[in-house]
């Protein structure tokens, strides 16, 4: 008790001092070993990108809404309905080879719709885009549910090219929503209205019809009102079946600008694929290393001289099949693409996924797709509310399995950590210079010491204002750029544009380092501080980037992460000059290397509002040309 | 039988007090464009000589009811509220008026509607009795009107006027509330059918299957009182439904029959009712047979089933369409049956804010002025100063006059009350008219929430409703009745309830960090401490 009570009153001074000293400390260690700390993040965030794929990582899929109840009913859709499905095939061939404009196309489709007796209208719309203008038709129809109140509907669409693109039409995949049109009507115990959307092309007549639906007309949109509405719509699918015939469902599910669907959903769709119409799911058209025993080795990526017993892994295989899933994943979402005519429903909270019919010899046709999807209807038709119960962040690494958000964000965020302490440790040494000055020390007593050498730390400023300058230009040059990527000029005048765009991009910065001041040993050098900002800015967006959209941060790490927090002056000028020219290449080097991208991605900003294309000028290319400035301001 | 005779015996005893009350019924059955075949029940008992309660002497003893045929249960609430005009429908589906032309019954809004007009006292105030005749329905017709409080009622008297007369002993009031989240089955029909004088074992309420009648596309049920002076208090009791025989036929095929529809037939008729009839109506194409064979009424078949009548009862009613095969539906483009068609859609897709825009297309070659009310719950605000009224995609402000909103109001109870406009729209022969607000969404506190949170609330539909003429109002002879608009669902900012634990230990890990350093900051005592290095 006593030793209670004394450890209670011991002076509260030493206590203090202590743990300043303490703290001191433990700075000290910090900075001094702040090289390996960084290193070590900066490996751990990068093994742990390598790790996603492992199925250690993963946990296995379930359903978390109980209203679901997917693959619980008896479903009705037979071959007599089969047999509609083929007639429309038959009907829809005939189209195919009168060749039909897309107003005839339409208007085909709603009398096949009024015939059922629902509500059918066409839609034409107009796109306007740097290249021109983008036009097209959608039909679609309305079946209010008998007793139904009409505020809730779930949509099933197909498109009329498939998601596999390359000029293949989705005939099948529109069949089967006409037949199923047929089919539904006739039963009493849908909840929501069902829509049916036929929409035209691949990506852009839905995204025209969704914006007329939900009244968000953006201003390069030209379309009507629609004639027929019904209420909010909660859950679609889109239906794509280009081949003959189908051995698996692949689903995708990833949205634009790196949206997803409610995991349930596509729990739900796989549990209904498997147990009522006896189809394995695939996650896109990735078929599963069980699936392909045989053929295995013309999908795997290892070359054929490697040991058999390393390519027969089934571990190996394993990680290699996730891989190719995670792989794909970050391929759409980072680039804030969608994977399919699903995609352009999540920006309306609607949970969307594509059922793609995987191309095949067999067995699967008509029938089993039907039953799946009504099926799925039913399960969706039970929803009281909104999905809202399962996950909206995860990467699905085969069917069965997922990894949740804090299994995966950590790998982004160590990355980002680790260039946020160093721009600190930069910010920190810029504020110190070291001077070596002789100084004699005067003894108190007897003793007489030779002059000793002593480091003296010294504070000196660091002016922030022209650093601060050199960024925002830079930023600036980005907006500059993009608004020139996306001018009717640029398009025409692709050959002259591109190198032009290159040399002011790369000239430019150069021109600023006037701007910044002479370094003198009273201020700190302003490429230190010019790095330090630039790496915290960067470490800053990753980190923002990591909760909206995980893909693109893993990437802005593995592009960023590193060079950014190497770029560091070099004695010799040529070194300087090659180190800049490298992140030249780097932050706009894809102007060049990659010309389909840079279309794709402006198309997808302009039509879709994808806003990957500006992210990349207005933020991305900047930060990585202040990493080439620092190199630059180094050497002159 | 020796019991039987005897009650029989006494009933007639007693038959000469009841001469005041008549019950009579009547079933209503139109095949429309699309295939569907419309059914509307109606049974009317008057109580002749009959005035309303007094609500200025609710203090008194009532006079003792005895009723044959009037159901007591009704009575006795309608006495005991002082009620003078009231009207319960409760509806499931939407009526699609563009196919279907207007309902026999105007009341089609989709859930539950109650409205009641009461003559004010000072005994107990209206609301007070709105309140209890709210609680008495919804225990008789096992039907959630008890959540009708006040933030669904609100008093659009020029929509909904007394059809009645109105007694001269006090200043009349009207209540409206909806709930269109009602859903309508089983447990409504049933005491709606105990209110019947044969219940459903005579008479056309025989055919009142729920099976059939809740596997409809449309159903309905009604309970009207009015009083007339002069006739007394009139019940009206209605069920409406819309069945489809072109989706529960194996065929395909539109032919109906009251046994393929009901899956009933009438045994016997309603020995108290006064009349007892269906009608049909007959198409105006001619390839149609309808058995029994009966001459023709004003384009209906009428079909005498009262026992006081010598003809026996039809065992069964078809009608079929022998040339078809299956039915083919008509093509578009139709022209609608009603003069006008409405569109509300609530635009926009954020949690906060939206667009409520209404568009009514007049299709008869004549100029239409029609009443526009909206109920709208407090959870949106209107912006009413961007109000926009366009036609062919021009703005006509001057279409819309007499221009009424009433704001949402606190109530006594802490609750908003609706918010309520009025307006009167004039729309153009042939043309479209485009009404747009802007709202804002309400942020609930999170107990005000439902259970199911993340449906979204409901947004009753708007009213139009023809206006009641004037002398020098000449120009809209047009004739048609109220018409509702279906529900729309809100999505509001809505908090994630199905982790609330999560979101616990998150908000109170901040709150703590934030507290514990600004606490330690403000009862720190700042002191200056060397450190020897």
């Amino acid at each position: 008790m006593d030793r209670i009570r004394t450890f209670l009153r011991r002076p509260k001074v030493d206590a203090s001092i202590a743990r300043l000293r303490r703290r001191r400390r433990a700075a000290a260690i910090l900075h001094r070993n702040l090289t390996k700390f960084t290193t070590a993040l900066f490996i751990i965030g990068y093994t742990w990108m390598l790790l996603i794929p492992i199925p250690l990582l993963s946990q296995g899929t379930y359903i978390d809404e109980n209203a679901l109840q997917p693959a619980q009913v008896n479903t009705y859709w037979n071959w007599g309905d089969v047999h509609t499905a083929d007639l429309h095939l038959y009907q829809l061939d005939g189209i195919i080879d009168r060749n039909l404009t897309s107003e005839q196309r339409a208007e085909f489709f709603r009398t096949e719709f009024s015939k059922l007796g629902l509500a059918a209208s066409t839609q034409n719309y107009t796109f306007t885009t740097s290249k021109g203008t983008i036009s097209g038709n959608n039909a679609y129809a309305v079946m209010s549910s008998p007793r139904a109140a009409g505020t809730e509907a779930t949509v099933i669409s197909a498109s009329w090219l498939s998601t596999a693109g390359h000029g293949a039409l989705n005939v099948r995949g529109i069949s089967a929503v006409l037949s199923l049109a047929a089919f539904l009507k006739d039963y009493s115990l849908w909840a929501k209205d069902i829509v049916f959307v036929i929409s035209d092309d691949y990506l852009h007549g839905m995204h025209a019809w969704l914006n007329a639906y939900h009244g968000t007309i953006p201003s390069n949109l030209h379309t009507d009102p629609l004639e027929h509405i019904s209420g909010v719509i909660w859950t679609a699918l889109n239906i794509d079946y280009s081949g003959h015939s189908f051995s698996h469902l692949g689903v995708f599910h990833e949205g634009l600008n790196g949206r997803l669907p409610n995991q349930d959903l596509i729990n739900s769709f796989r549990l209904i694929s498997h147990y009522t119409g006896g189809v394995p799911m695939t996650v896109y058209d990735h078929l599963e290393p069980a699936d392909l025993v045989d053929r295995w080795s013309e999908w795997s990526v290892l070359p054929s001289w490697t040991p058999a017993f390393i390519r027969r892994s089934p571990q190996l295989q394993q990680y290699e099949y996730r891989a190719r899933n995670v792989v794909r994943h970050i391929g759409y979402q980072a680039r804030g693409t969608c994977s399919g005519v699903h995609g352009l429903f999540h920006q309306f909270r609607i949970d969307a996924i594509t059922l793609f019919a995987v191309p095949a010899k067999g067995p699967h046709g008509f029938h089993a797709l039907g039953k799946i999807v009504e099926s799925t209807l039913r399960t969706m038709n039970n929803l009281l509310e909104r999905l809202h119960a399962s996950f909206f962040f995860y990467i699905l690494t085969s069917p069965g399995t997922f990894l949740k958000i804090g299994m995966f964000l950590p790998s982004a965020i160590l990355v980002s950590v680790a260039m946020l302490f160093k721009g600190l440790g930069e910010w920190v040494d810029a504020g110190w210079v070291r001077e070596v000055s002789e100084v004699s020390l005067k003894g108190t007593g007897s003793l007489e010491k030779e002059p000793k050498t002593k480091d003296m730390w010294r504070n000196r400023r660091r002016p922030m204002l022209s650093v601060l300058i050199t960024m925002v230009a830079t930023h600036v040059l980005g907006v500059l750029v993009f608004n020139l990527l996306c001018s009717r000029r640029f398009d025409e005048n692709r050959s002259f544009f591109v190198p032009a765009i290159l040399a002011a991009v790369s000239m430019v910065p150069p021109a600023l380092l006037l701007l910044l001041p002479k370094n003198t040993p009273e201020v700190a050098p302003s490429s230190v501080l010019l790095k330090s900002s630039n790496l915290c800015l960067a470490s800053t967006v990753i980190s923002i980037m990591s909760l909206l959209n995980f893909s693109l941060a893993a990437m802005l790490a593995l592009t960023m992460g590193v060079p950014l927090a190497t770029s560091s002056r070099s004695s010799s000028t040529t070194t300087s000059l090659l180190r800049y020219a490298a992140y030249c290449i780097l932050a706009w080097g894809w102007l060049v290397l990659l010309p389909e991208e840079v279309e794709s991605a402006i198309w997808n900003w302009e039509v879709l509002g994808v806003w990957f294309a500006p992210f990349i000028c207005i933020v991305y290319a900047p930060l990585v040309m202040q990493a080439g400035i620092v190199c630059l301001q180094g050497s002159s | 039988m020796l019991r039987a005779s005897v009650w029989i015996s006494l009933a007639y005893l007693l038959t000469p007090s009841l001469s005041l009350e008549s019950y009579k019924e009547d079933l209503r059955v139109q095949p429309l464009r699309d295939g569907r075949v419309s059914t509307t029940f109606s049974f009317v008992t008057v109580l002749d000589g009959v005035v309303p309660r007094n609500p200025t002497a609710l203090e008194q003893p009532d006079e003792s009811q005895h009723y044959a045929l009037f159901p007591l249960t009704l009575g006795q609430i309608l006495r005991e509220h002082a009620i003078t005009e009231l009207h319960l429908t409760l509806n499931a589906g939407k009526w699609n008026y563009d196919d279907w032309g207007h309902p026999l019954e105007a009341s089609v809004r989709t859930g539950a509607e109650l409205w009641a007009w009461m003559g004010a006292s000072e005994v107990t105030t209206v609301d007070e009795r709105w309140s209890g005749l709210r609680n008495a329905l919804s225990g008789l017709f096992c039907a959630s009107l008890g959540s009708l409080d006040s933030r669904r009622t609100t008093s659009p008297v020029v929509a909904f006027p007394l059809s009645g007369s109105t007694p001269s002993f006090a200043q009349h009031e009207l209540r409206h509330a909806s709930l269109p989240s009602e859903n309508v089955c089983t447990e409504n029909l049933t005491p709606f059918l105990k209110l019947l004088p044969c219940k459903s074992r005579a008479g056309l309420a025989a055919l009142l299957n729920p099976q059939k009648v809740f596997d409809a596309d449309w159903h309905g049920m009604g309970v009207h009182v009015i009083w007339k002076e002069g006739t007394g208090v009139k019940l009206k009791l209605t069920l409406q439904a819309v069945f489809n025989p072109a989706r529960s036929s194996a065929g395909k095929r539109r032919d109906w029959s009251l046994q393929s529809l009901f899956d009933r037939s009438i045994e016997r008729s309603c020995p108290v009712a006064s009349s007892s009839s269906v009608s049909v109506v007959l198409p105006e194409e001619v390839n149609y047979q309808i058995t029994p064979q009966i001459a023709h009424v004003e384009g209906s078949a009428i079909y005498d089933l009262s026992s006081s009548s010598n003809s026996t009862i039809p065992s069964n009613i078809a009608m079929h369409w022998p040339s078809e095969h299956s039915f083919q539906y008509p093509m578009p483009p139709l022209q609608p049956l009603t003069p006008l068609s409405v569109k509300r859609t609530l635009h926009g897709t954020t949690q906060t804010r939206g667009v409520l825009s209404v568009s009514i297309t007049n299709n008869s070659p004549q100029e239409i002025s029609a009443g526009y009310l909206e109920m709208i719950p407090a959870l949106l605000t209107l912006w009413m100063h961007t109000l926009k009224v366009e036609t062919n995609s021009e703005i006509r402000s001057d279409l819309l006059s007499d221009l009424k909103y009433q704001p949402p109001s606190r109530q006594p109870n802490g609750h908003l009350s609706p918010s309520m406009v009025q307006a009167v729209l004039t729309i153009p022969p042939k043309s479209t008219l485009k009404i747009s607000v802007e709202v804002n969404k309400a942020f609930l506190k999170y107990t005000e929430h439902p259970p199911d949170a993340m449906r979204g609330w409901e947004l009753p539909g708007a009213v139009f409703f023809p206006l009641p003429q004037s002398a020098n109002n000449t120009s809209s002879s047009y004739d048609w009745e109220r018409i509702y608009t279906p529900t729309l669902l809100v999505d509001l900012p809505t908090p994630d309830f199905s982790m609330p634990y999560n979101v616990i230990i998150l908000s109170c890990t901040l709150m703590t960090l934030i507290f514990g350093s600004i606490f330690n900051l403000l009862t720190r005592k700042w002191v200056v401490v060397e450190i020897k290095e």
